[in-house]
Formats: C-alpha cells, structure tokens, sequence
C-alpha cells in the first residue's frame, strides 16, 4: 500500500467516511464483477456492492493489515454476495457431492481448431453461462474466487468456512458440471 | 507414478493444493504425453471460457452505490449519537437532586438539544439547490453543534474564572457561603460539559474541563469556617499550576474561534 493509501487508510479508521470513499472507491467495479460472478444477477451483485461497502466501514478499525486491503475487500464482498443470494432463496445447495472418477477431458482429445469447432464457440459460451448458474452458490463462489480472483484454496477455504479439501470438492465439482458446455464437441 | 485425473490437472492449472514432487510428476507426464497435453489444453480453453463477459454494470454504478452508502453512514451515525445522548440525558435527569442541579441540568438539556439538532439537521432538512453532498451537509451541521458548545463552555469558564477570584480573595463569609453553592453547581455543569466536549470530538477542551474538577470540588467543599490559611492553600494551588491563566486563555481562545468560523 502506498504512501496515499496509507494516509487515507488511517483517515478513514478514524471514521472519516470521505477518506474511506476515496479508498474503496477504484475497487467499486472489481467488487462488483466478483459479486456477479457470484450472483449472476446484476441487482443483487449491486445490493452485495453495497452491503460490503458499508460492512467494510464499519469493520474498518478491525483491519489488521496480515491480508491484503484488496484481498479484505474482497472477502466482504463474497460474504456480501452470498447474504445476497441466501436472502433471496436462491441458495442452492447440490446434493452431488460424490467424486467422479470418469475423466470427461479425456472424450476431448481432438484438437483440431477447424470452421465447425469455431462456429460452435457462441453455443459453447451460452453453454458455460448456464451451467455456471446451475451450479451451487458455494461451488460458483469457490470456483469464482480460484479461477477469477486467483485465491489461494486455504483463504477460500477461510471466507467459506469449510476446510481445504471440501473447497477442492466444491472447485472439482465446480468444473466437472462444466463439461457440460464441452458436449456439442463431442 | 500415480494416474493423472482431471482433479490434478485442474490443481495443476491453479497451481495450487499440490506438493512440489506432484507437480514435477505432471510437468513431466505433460511433456511426454500428447494425449495429456490435449487434455489440459482443452481444461484450460474451457476455464478461459468460462469467465468470459461477466454481467455489465450500469454506467452509474459508482454513483448510485456511494450515494447510498454516504446516507447509510450518515444515518448510523446520526441514530448512534441521538440514542447515546438520549440515554444519557436519561441518566442525567435520573440521578438529578436539588435546585442548583436542575439548573445545571438545564443548560445541559439546551447544549444537548442544540448539539442534537445540529445531526439531526442533516437528516432531516430537504436537500439545498447548492450542490452539497450529504458528508458535507454534516460536516457543517457540526460545526454548528460545536459552536453551541463553544458558547456554553465559554460563559461557563467566564462563571468558573469568577467563583475561583473570589475563593482566593473574599472574606466575607455570607458571600463565601453564595460560592460555594455556585461551586457546586459549576461541578455538575463542568462535568457535563466535558462530556459534550468529548463527544463532540474536542479531546483538548474535554481534558481541560476535566482538569477543572478537582478545583471545583475543592471550592464547593470548603467549610464554612474555613480559614486565611486555608484560603492561602487554595491562592498556591493556582498560582502553581496556572489555573487561572489557563481557564482565561481557554475562555478567549473560544471566543477568538467562534468570531472568526461567523
């Protein structure tokens, strides 16, 4: 953190709401990209920027500075967002948690990038968006937060409260429910 | 070497959940293995895939969320502070004995009001045609609740400077008696004043209040018969630590800040 930020930082701990605004302000368009992601409803991605940016201000002063300013923002937010969604009823949580050990890649082995393979792109991206939505809250938030975010699996692990192998479960099946979009490949 | 599955290479990918002699065993695997390499070229495409586009925030995003937040924040703070002053004057009026007391409970009941009405102000009052955002709406909703303050606290110092010339220098007793019930009356005020001073964020005025106390206390408790050595007593303490000085300088030094903030 700059010289800058660390002077807005103190000001705003000190509960000068101004400083705090021209601290988050540039993380405001981040935040809300995470919270889409996450939500993959841009209201409720909003009303998530805005409880993370009021939650943050008043947790200010229990900002310790071991993580990142970003990465404490951020954590805010993906607690934010699934508020957001738990509050909504659209918490869905998968029942599928049984690891497959078929490998679905390995029906894909044809790497040629011919005109069919390329026509077929959009169908594959509207593909991806839609099993993103089917997945579980908690598997879209883990997979968001390592794939988008480039989260480590332990602070995921920590902002999902669970433990590090349930947070490799929940990106594997994360994925796996993504192979989905690969099926006009086949 | 154990197989490689889908979950190693997506651990693979992300670099992340394996220990340096797996990701050697992959490394190695991928470079001897077309078929891998086809397979982990098609789990990252489909990775990039997937976070392609996310949903486009509206153009005024930063607007709408920050107003929000400013009213948010002003609110919280402006229902801390009623409900805090509220349950204090609560406690105030509870514990309130005796006429001189009321009186001073009154004064205090004004500068709450008045320091009340300054937050409450900017919640309230519709918005100006003068572009003025709701930070700066309270900011100087403040500066008038401090000013309230400054102008009670320097008519209190004004009575304090008074009472204590007349502790070191009358020798009447009738008149020694008037002070003393001035003292304590001063005493519940000076304490209610520091109050507001702290809650108002002037820490130096609240600890010069407080310094003020024991002085007070001193003045309010002298007995009647209290005699020239006891009065001499008093006279060294303030010459000692300035005390008058100090509570002059306080007193101009407001009214210096007020005339100049009109």
């Amino acid at each position: 953190m700059n010289e800058s930020k660390e002077h807005w930082l103190a000001q705003a701990r000190e509960g000068n709401a101004a400083a705090f605004r021209r601290l988050v302000e540039p993380h405001t368009r981040p935040l809300y990209g995470l919270c889409a992601r996450i939500t993959r409803d841009s209201a409720l991605a909003e009303d998530a920027v805005q409880e993370a940016l009021f939650n943050a201000w008043r947790h200010l002063p229990g900002f310790d500075g071991r993580a990142g300013f970003r990465t404490w923002l951020h954590r805010i937010a993906v607690n934010a967002a699934l508020e957001q969604l738990r509050k909504r009823g659209r918490h869905r949580q998968e029942s599928d948690t049984a690891d497959c050990d078929d490998d679905f890649l390995e029906a894909h082995v044809d790497e040629s990038s011919g005109p069919d393979r390329r026509a077929i792109g959009a169908e594959i991206h509207q593909q991806t968006e839609r099993q993103l939505e089917r997945m579980s809250a908690i598997e879209r938030t883990a997979f968001v937060m390592r794939h988008n975010e480039g989260q480590s699996l332990e602070e995921i692990a920590h902002v999902l409260s669970m433990n590090t192998n349930a947070c490799k479960q929940a990106i594997f099946r994360a994925v796996r429910k993504l192979r989905i979009a690969l099926e006009p490949l086949r | 070497m154990n197989p490689i599955n889908d979950n190693d290479l997506i651990l693979y990918y992300y670099k992340d959940g394996l220990d340096a002699g797996r990701l050697a065993e992959i490394d190695a695997a991928l470079e001897a293995s077309g078929k891998l390499q086809a397979r982990y070229r098609r789990l990252c495409e489909m990775l990039d895939r997937a976070t392609e586009a996310p949903p486009a925030p509206a153009a005024d995003l930063e607007q709408r969320v920050w107003s929000r937040f400013e009213q948010r924040v002003g609110a919280a703070a402006g229902s801390r502070s009623s409900a805090g002053l509220i349950d204090w004057l609560r406690g105030i009026l509870a514990s309130a004995r005796g006429s001189r007391l009321i009186v001073a409970g009154g004064f205090a009941c004004a500068l709450l009001i008045a320091v009340g009405v300054g937050y409450q102000v900017g919640r309230v009052t519709p918005p100006s045609t003068v572009l003025e955002t709701p930070l700066e709406a309270r900011a100087s909703d403040r500066n008038m609740a401090n000013r309230v303050l400054d102008g009670y606290v320097s008519g209190h110092l004004r009575a304090t400077e008074g009472l204590l010339l007349t502790a070191v220098n009358e020798d009447s007793g009738e008149i020694l008696d008037g002070n003393r019930e001035l003292a304590r009356s001063l005493v519940e005020s000076n304490r209610l004043y520091a109050v507001a001073a702290a809650r108002a964020g002037n820490v130096r005025l609240a600890d010069f209040l407080r310094q003020l106390e024991p002085v007070l206390l001193e003045v309010a408790n002298q007995s009647a018969t209290s005699n020239v050595e006891d009065r001499q007593g008093l006279r060294d303490y303030l010459q000692r630590s300035d005390l008058l000085f100090q509570v002059r300088a306080t007193e101009s030094r407001i009214d210096v800040a007020n005339k100049r903030s009109l």
